[in-house]
């Protein structure tokens, strides 16, 4: 199966094994196959005909990866494992070999006039000049979640939201389409001209890793120096803690902007395990429904423990995983979006 | 010895009956994932994988092994770099994942009991938590497993003012090739009741026993630690400076040094803001009461003046983690310069470090190919580092191998080993007899076959 990958990014990796503490799947198993060091050995064997497509090992660590990209930071040899991923995914999931939920899902993605026919987004929706940074709505976060929007458009009212806007493709990159995750990225990268703000860790990744890092801001970095009042609960400052997005966070090195506003407003606690994927993960939930809530439940144990008001998220898909795990498990913590918790900012911007 | 590729169903069979279904896997997928460890080069398949969680369960899989004339590799995280876990003749890679619990910190008796599979990492913060200290910190240690450490005599960034593993080991419980399982030393201090097992078993590459507890040896933790850097011309002066800072009667935990090439791959990733032309640096560090680093450090920053270091830094605990950290990951950052990067291990008395640099740079030279050099330099250990552009150029990887050849004898030659740490493997067996001599490898057979008199365990590697 030879022109899979791109040769050099495949050749980096010295199987030194630095990944493999950071690897939340290969802390479940302890099995090399589910270390990233182990599925780059699969993606070589693939690559140099030692394995087939239908190898069951195969379909079972493309899938049992969460996509996190937590080995790459702590790869000193620089290897791009989310890229690889997204090529190995390209050619496993092709098919009936492509997981029956993701089909379904990345199907109704795809449908534009779906988010039109939500009624919400006409009411986000604000065209602005032409010269305006752009707020991204994200095809998921806007049928499920538009107040995180309408948040985002009450912080920073200089943004425009263009109602037209399509899907990013980061859907599509992870989940097997890679020409077509870049390609819808291009398309609306075209759509928004100039700065795009998206309130979606993984979107503003995939996004970035297609038209470039410079045009796209994450909601955190976009509003990192603006001053907000303290959130208070009952009269103290709440106190919060924040669940990363890991392609924020592994993918483009954003951590410390989120946490800095968190610090600023309310009483800010870190969760020990705060890097680690939370099994939200994409498409994880539904394909790898067991893992992912055995990371869930690990998740809501600490954020328990914590003893906070609320744990806030910063993409949606970690907004969904955690709000449902928190309810499955009872939990009185409430699990927001970085700008619906900022929006709380009991007067709201106040320029410094 | 050892034919045929997959196991019966009746050996399967037994297998499982030992471990339950799960714990033995024979996928090709899984196999493949276990062909290799971090030494690149390497390829072979296992016949299974068999993760057992304790020593009844290993002693009846050696049983079993033994019965069928079947090698067990043991291993731990994979990450020795001398395919000590290369499944060079088949046979059943035993893995201690399922074998990481710290059973006991003993403050009051300085000392920790833990399974194999703990990763040493692990174990020093659990020993932190108690105020303690567990010195060998190889690079690896995020990754490697007290096993895999006990079995390759790791050594660390701190070898020089404490020792490397073997300095730790108190008493190991151990699964022979036999299937008996033998408890050496112990708790104690002292002990001089019989042979020194304990010590065999540490750094016998899996060929002697299975390791299934290690009881080991702490310290109370230094209450700080202090580090500097120095720049230097080249690796030689660096060299150079090691040597006076020793003459000088200072002792320091770390003296780790780097020439050019491992700086500019260190710093691509680690974003340190390294010195931009020098030709080398050493890092050097001490720790105990905050008095003590000090006037260590000032003794040493003026050493390496005294060497003519371009310039000398000297930094706080949180420099020194970063640094430290940045240190460890020298080899992967390598590989940023090339496809293949072949990395080894020599090692002379610290005397003879400046002159070994030299000799590596002339060697290098003279079979065309670039080396970039790092090591442990208080230790006298080097790791000169073969970068090659692509993985497929046999060409180059046979000067590669005929520069390491020379490496090895050169280091021989002049009082030195040929490995320090990462231990013999499978790479370098051939080079064993060299430095062992006739005498001594027909002692080592003797010794494996009274530990493993059917020749099961790790065959292909050390005494076998
Ligand atoms: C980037 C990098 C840096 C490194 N830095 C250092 C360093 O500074 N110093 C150093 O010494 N090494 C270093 N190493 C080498 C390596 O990490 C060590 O050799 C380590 O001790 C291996 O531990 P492991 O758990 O990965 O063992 P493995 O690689 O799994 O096994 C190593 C050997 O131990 C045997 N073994 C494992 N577990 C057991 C057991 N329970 N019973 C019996 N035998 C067993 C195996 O059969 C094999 O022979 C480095 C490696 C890398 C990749
Ligand atoms: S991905 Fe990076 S850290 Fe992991 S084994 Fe490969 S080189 Fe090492
Ligand atoms: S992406 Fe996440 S789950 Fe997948 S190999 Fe990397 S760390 Fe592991």
């Amino acid at each position: 199966m030879a022109d899979l990958f791109d040769p050099d990014r495949l050749s980096r990796c010295i199987s030194c094994g630095f990944c493999l503490p950071a690897c939340p799947t290969y802390a479940m198993t302890g099995d090399e196959a589910s270390s990233p060091r182990g599925r780059i050995t699969l993606m070589r064997a693939l690559d140099a005909g030692r394995l087939e497509l239908d190898d069951p090992t195969l379909a079972e660590q493309a899938s049992l990866c969460l996509g996190c990209r937590a080995c790459e930071p702590v790869c000193p040899a620089g290897v791009e494992y989310g890229q690889l991923l997204e090529e190995w995914r390209g050619a496993q999931w092709q098919g009936r070999r492509r997981p029956l939920i993701v089909r379904a899902l990345v199907l109704l993605v795809t449908l534009r006039p779906a988010h039109r026919l939500a009624g919400i987004l006409r009411r986000a929706g604000r065209r602005k000049a032409d010269d305006a940074d752009q707020l991204m709505l994200g095809c998921v976060e806007r049928t499920m979640f538009p107040r995180v929007s309408r948040a985002a458009l009450t912080l920073a009212p200089g943004l425009a939201a263009d109602p037209d806007q399509g899907c990013c493709g980061a859907l599509h990159a992870h989940n097997g389409e890679p020409e077509r995750g870049a390609a819808m990225a291009r398309r609306l990268g075209d759509d928004l001209p100039g700065t795009i703000v998206t309130t979606s860790g993984g979107c503003a990744a995939h996004l970035a890793s297609v038209i470039g890092r410079e045009r796209v801001r994450e909601f955190s970095e976009y509003v990192q120096d603006q001053r907000f009042q303290p959130v208070l609960i009952d009269g103290r400052p709440a106190r919060v803690t924040l669940q990363d997005s890991c392609h924020l966070r592994n993918g483009l090195g954003v951590w410390r902007e989120p946490r800095r506003l968190l610090q600023s407003v309310a009483d800010y606690v870190e969760l020990p395990s705060a890097a680690t994927c939370c099994g939200a993960a994409g498409t994880y939930s539904l394909v790898r429904p067991r893992e992912s809530r055995t990371l869930a439940k690990a998740k809501v144990a600490e954020i328990e423990a914590a003893g906070v008001d609320m744990v806030v998220a910063v993409n949606p898909g970690c907004l969904r995983q955690l709000r449902q795990a928190l309810r499955r498990h009872r939990s009185r913590v409430r699990a927001v979006h970085l700008t619906e918790f900022l929006a709380l900012s009991t007067k709201g911007p106040h320029s410094s | 010895m050892f034919s045929d590729r997959s196991l019966s169903t009746n050996v399967l069979r037994k297998l499982r009956s030992v471990v339950g279904n799960e714990n033995v896997r024979t996928d090709p997928g899984v196999l493949e994932a276990y062909a290799r460890d971090a030494t690149p080069l390497f390829h072979a398949y296992p016949q299974a994988i068999v993760e057992p969680d304790d020593a009844q369960q290993i002693a009846e899989i050696v049983r079993i092994a033994v019965e069928h004339r079947l090698p067990i590799i043991p291993r731990g995280s994979g990450s020795n770099l001398c395919a000590a876990t290369s499944a060079q003749q088949g046979g059943i890679v035993l893995t201690t994942a399922r074998m990481r619990r710290i059973d006991e910190i003993a403050p009051a008796e300085l000392l920790a009991r833990v399974q194999p599979g703990v990763t040493t990492a692990a174990l020093a913060k659990a020993a932190g938590e108690h105020g303690l200290f567990y010195p060998p910190d190889p690079g690896s240690h995020t990754v490697s497993t007290i096993g895999g450490n006990i079995a390759t005599c790791a050594g660390g960034l701190r070898g020089l003012k404490y020792g490397v593993t073997r300095n730790y080991v108190l008493g190991l419980t151990a699964v022979l090739g036999t299937g008996e399982i033998v408890a050496t030393g112990g708790r104690l201090w002292k002990d001089v009741a019989g042979y020194d097992l304990t010590r065999l078993l540490t750094g016998s590459e899996g060929t002697l026993g299975i390791i299934t507890e290690a009881t080991v040896a702490l310290l109370p933790a230094p209450a700080t630690t202090g580090t500097g850097l120095a720049y230097f011309a080249d690796l030689e002066a660096a060299g150079r400076a090691v040597a006076e800072i020793i003459a000088r009667g200072v002792v320091p935990a770390t003296l780790e040094f780097l020439d050019r090439r491992c700086m500019d791959a260190v710093d691509a990733y680690a974003h340190l803001g390294l010195h931009a032309t020098a030709g080398a640096m050493l890092l050097f560090g001490d720790d105990g009461e905050d008095d003590q680093v000090a006037a260590s450090l000032a003794r040493m920053r003026q050493a390496c003046l005294d060497s003519g270091a371009l310039s000398v830094e000297i930094g706080g605990v949180s420099e020194a983690e970063s640094l430290l950290a940045a240190r460890r990951c020298t080899l992967p950052a390598l590989s940023r310069l090339g496809s293949l990067t072949i990395l080894e291990d020599a090692s002379v008395p610290r005397p003879h470090l400046a002159e070994m640099v030299a000799r590596i740079d002339d060697i290098a030279r003279r079979h065309d190919v670039v080396i970039a050099t790092f090591g442990h330099a208080g230790d006298g250990n080097l790791h000169p580092t073969c970068v090659l552009p692509s993985a497929e150029d046999t060409e180059a990887i046979a000067r590669a191998e005929r520069a390491f050849g020379e490496i090895f004898r050169t280091a021989i030659a002049l009082g030195g080993t040929i490995t320090g740490e990462h231990g013999v493997g499978a790479a370098k067996l051939p080079y064993l007899a060299e430095r062992l001599g006739p005498a001594q490898t027909a002692l080592l057979r003797r010794i494996k076959s009274a530990f493993d008199p059917a020749g099961i365990l790790n065959p292909g590697k050390l005494g076998s």
